[in-house]
């Protein structure tokens, strides 16, 4: 049988198959996770991509350096309290969700990269825990870090660094635990948020618009209702949600002003009158609830 | 005329407007709660609670975020500022229509609220009256300010949003507060300001940081500058691959 | 050889030199240390140019620049002989048609394109945006939002909102992406016939095809620079380092292939299919060679046709170099 002429023909181009190990779905999800991780303060991204990320990142530390540097300088200076720091920074960590939970999960949407991902090892659910775990890590940096430093500048403003940590250590828990718990609460409402749509603006403001309007309006509940609606005011409120249960896990009750009044949100708490460990609760409810939206989105969303 | 309408049809989109819709409501429902177990007096807690923390803190802001950094910088993102760009007309005549656009979306959603949930807290009461006056010039003031501003912002960067939501919740929001000397640079001092002076009612109603003096003339000031900056901006505006 | 673009065009303009429309002269632009167009110099008068380039070349910058979107970090862009950067009244006789695909989703074709002559202030804005309508055949859907458009529609649009002010130049990036090919002939009817009444239009396409069945002169842009200008079949002729090949078809194609071998100014001689496949590195001296060695062999030429005049060619040519 004569061969027929080559009209068509497949060229070698010299392309190879990848005959190396396949390391499977825990090494994409890991893979995943630092590269999110890694998003989340615009690493491996153009600069302007890193503007925001990072210097909301050293904003949570300024008041910590600043309280540092002010008791180098001057003794008996009374540095913030570790229960107390988050008030000074809760508007910027807001800020860091708003800004980076969008760029995390609201980017694969807007890109259609996530039918790439998903047409890997990796499953949806996988995709989800991924996005949430590396938006907490890096909240547990923003709120951990200036933790530690604070807790040295006491330990060391206190002339004793042995003698301060022997005293303060059973504060550590407290911090690792409202740290760990406020970081997963604001995360995961913000991924919550975040994930149902691919304009970062909407994200953006909505996660903004929850945690600004929720606690404005809940502060002005507290201060004026009474009866239950009072005592259950400051639940929906962002701000006041994690102020409740920090104060809570370092069994701390704030004063009120001379005339019995709020001085803040820590005095709003007072003012509703609810013991302070429901706030926890509901924190593990918001956490358990976002979660499940999030859960619910990805097995639904559009790849 | 035709740019304006254009940008008012543009941000009267359905999803935004559904929301600060929503979020309209939010101080009628707290005048609600006030009238049902309040106990301050009604005009000091309009005037300082509702109005000045609530309406000018965070409404007020907020709405002129979204329709400020919208009217140019939305075109911009999508690329359709082109077809405005290429045509013969002086770029302030782009840029001034889609700021009147914007501040009169901001204005009358923020005057709405201020009006409804004002009357409803203050009733009855005597300063009432004057307070709702002041704060309704003041916001509308307000929001020419702030609209001018954002939409500087959306001019000179792509992450105005976020950018004005650092302006107004962490320079306006905690570094006033902290340090009293840099309330000048604030546009919610300013609107404070003109509340007062408007209204002019005792000081156990409400009192403004700010003189009104000095806020008219900070608000001329940043209001005109910044729309002569974003001007100067757009002529020099480069679209490019990445634009 | 290469062919020399600082030189000033050659009289294939009926206008004086300084009288171009559109004038580029020692234009580079550079984003930090990435530049995207590197010391490019051409002049264009009336008649169709096509601008060329695989992506990434500085089409599409050095396009912007000629709109008056983006400033030359060196260098000057004419259009009508005045500078296009921050000169906005340029666009009374400038039409654009961006690549980008986004419309005011919410307007109909008819409110797009009327929004484009109020704001170009015509004087009876109604009647030019029916003719630009008329102009693109988009008269049908022209009451529907551009939200629903197919990509052809809403190029077409694009394209009746630019000449909606029946400007002196036209420049459009990328204008047949998306048009099917009924669309794209029209359009291409279109832009002849605004060229023939003596407008400048200038595009940029990746599709070679459309280029070199539209364009009178191209434009080729390799990594930022010019590779090329000027009509593009002499362009192919300059380049004569390049292997030329050619099909013949005669009356003995084996014996003209053997005859043709033992000539200087041929390389390669293939033989198959009805004909002989001849590759030679001279243009004009095989041309000329050609007819002599058949007649000395005395075979008679039937068919002699050059293989590789594609723009297709002379573009991946350029490209590799």
């Amino acid at each position: 049988m004569s061969e027929a002429p080559a009209t068509s023909s497949i060229y070698d181009l010299g392309y190879r198959r990848y005959d190396g190990v396949r390391l499977g779905r825990r090494h994409a999800v890991a893979a995943l996770y630092t590269h999110s991780l890694r998003t989340a303060f615009g690493l491996g991204r153009p600069a302007t991509a890193k503007i925001v990320p990072i210097g909301l990142a050293v904003l949570t530390l300024l008041p910590a350096l600043i309280a540092l540097g002010v008791a180098a300088i001057a003794s008996d200076v009374e540095i913030y309290s570790a229960n107390g720091y988050y008030g000074y920074v809760e508007v910027i960590l807001a800020l860091f969700v708003a800004a980076m939970a969008p760029e995390l999960v609201g980017r694969d949407q807007r890109q259609r990269t996530l039918t790439l991902y998903f047409s890997r090892s990796l499953l949806r659910v996988d995709y989800a825990v991924g996005k949430v775990a590396a938006l907490t890590s890096a909240m547990l940096l923003l709120t951990l870090v200036p933790q530690a430093l604070l807790f040295l500048g006491r330990a060391f403003a206190w002339n004793d660094f042995w003698g301060y940590t022997q005293d303060n250590w059973q504060d550590i828990p407290a911090i690792v635990g409202s740290g760990l718990l406020l970081s997963l609460t604001m995360s995961s409402l913000a991924i919550a948020l975040a994930c149902y749509t691919k304009r970062r603006a909407f994200a953006t403001g909505g996660i903004i618009a929850y945690f600004v309007i929720s606690t404005g309006v809940s502060a002005i509940v507290a201060n004026t209702a009474s009866g239950i609606v009072r005592k259950l005011s400051l639940l929906p409120s962002g701000f006041h949600l994690l102020r409740g249960f920090t104060l809570w896990m370092f069994d701390v009750t704030p004063t009120l002003d001379a005339q019995g009044n709020s001085n803040g949100p820590a005095g709003d708490l007072v003012v509703a009158g609810l013991d302070f460990y429901w706030y926890a609760v509901a924190a593990g409810v918001a956490i358990a609830g976002a979660l499940y939206i999030i859960y619910r989105r990805y097995q639904t969303v559009a790849a | 005329m035709p740019i304006f309408w254009l940008t008012f049809r543009q941000l009267i989109g359905a999803k935004r407007t559904m929301l600060l819709a929503s979020a309209a409501l939010l101080p009628v429902l707290l005048a609600l709660v006030f009238r049902s177990g309040g106990d301050q007096e009604p005009a000091h807690w309009t005037a300082q609670t509702l109005l000045a923390q609530f309406v000018v803190g965070t409404m007020l802001p907020l709405a002129a975020l979204v329709f400020g950094t919208a009217a140019l910088g939305s075109e911009i993102d999508d690329g359709t500022a082109v077809y405005l760009l290429s045509k013969p007309i002086p770029r302030a005549a782009i840029l001034l229509p889609k700021l009147a656009a914007a501040v009169l979306l901001t204005a009358g959603f923020v005057l709405v609220a201020t009006i409804v949930s004002g009357a409803i807290a203050a009733w009855g009461s005597t300063d009432g009256a004057a307070v709702l006056v002041g704060f309704s010039v003041a916001v509308v003031t307000g929001a020419v300010v702030y609209c001018a501003l954002f939409m500087l912002l959306s001019v000179m960067t792509t992450r105005a949003f976020i950018a004005g939501l650092i302006y107004v919740f962490i320079w306006e929001g905690v570094v006033t507060r902290l340090f009293t000397g840099t309330r000048i640079f604030s546009v919610r001092q300013y609107t404070l300001g003109v509340a007062d002076g408007v209204a002019s009612v005792g000081n156990d109603v409400f009192k403004s940081d700010l003189s009104a003096a000095s806020a008219v003339l900070m608000m001329v000031l940043v209001g005109v500058g910044a729309t002569l900056l974003a001007i100067r901006r757009l002529r020099r505006f480069e679209i490019g691959e990445t634009a | 050889m290469t062919v020399d673009v600082r030189r000033e065009p050659q009289a294939e303009s009926p206008a004086a030199p300084g009288q171009y429309a559109i004038e580029v002269t020692n234009v580079s632009k550079w984003y930090g240390n990435v530049v995207a167009v590197n010391d490019i110099t051409f002049a264009l008068g009336p008649g169709v140019t096509g601008l060329l380039g695989p992506n990434g070349a500085g089409k599409s910058t050095l396009l912007h620049m000629m709109s008056g979107f983006l400033k030359p970090s060196s260098g000057s862009v004419r259009v009508l002989g005045a500078s296009a950067w921050q000169h906005p009244d340029m666009y009374r006789s400038v039409g654009l048609v961006p690549e980008r695909e986004a419309v005011y989703r919410f307007l109909s074709g008819w409110e797009f394109v009327l929004l484009s002559a109020k704001l170009q202030g015509l004087k009876d804005p109604e009647a030019a945006a029916r003719r630009a309508i008329h102009e693109v055949d988009m008269e049908s859907a022209q009451h529907r939002a551009t939200g629903g458009y197919s990509k052809g529609m809403k190029q077409r649009v694009k394209v009746a909102a630019a000449i909606v002010h029946e400007p002196q130049v036209l420049v459009l990036d990328e204008p047949f992406n998306g048009a099917d090919p009924r669309q794209r002939l029209h359009l291409m009817d279109m832009l002849r016939e605004m060229a023939a009444n003596g407008r400048t239009i200038v595009f940029s396409s990746h599709i070679l095809e459309e280029v070199e069945r539209l364009a009178e002169r191209v434009l080729v842009v390799v990594a930022g620079r010019l590779a090329a200008s000027g009509d593009f079949r002499e362009i192919r002729r300059l380049m004569t380092d390049r292997p030329h090949t050619f099909t013949v078809r005669s009356s003995d194609n084996r014996r003209l292939a053997s005859a043709l071998v033992a000539d200087p100014s041929v390389f390669g001689v293939e033989l198959g299919d009805g004909r002989v496949t001849v590759r030679t590195s001279e243009f004009l001296a095989f041309a000329q060679a050609v007819a002599r060695v058949a007649r000395t062999a005395d075979v008679s030429l039937f068919e002699l046709l050059p293989t590789d005049e594609s723009l297709e060619s002379v573009f991946s040519y350029l490209v590799q170099r």
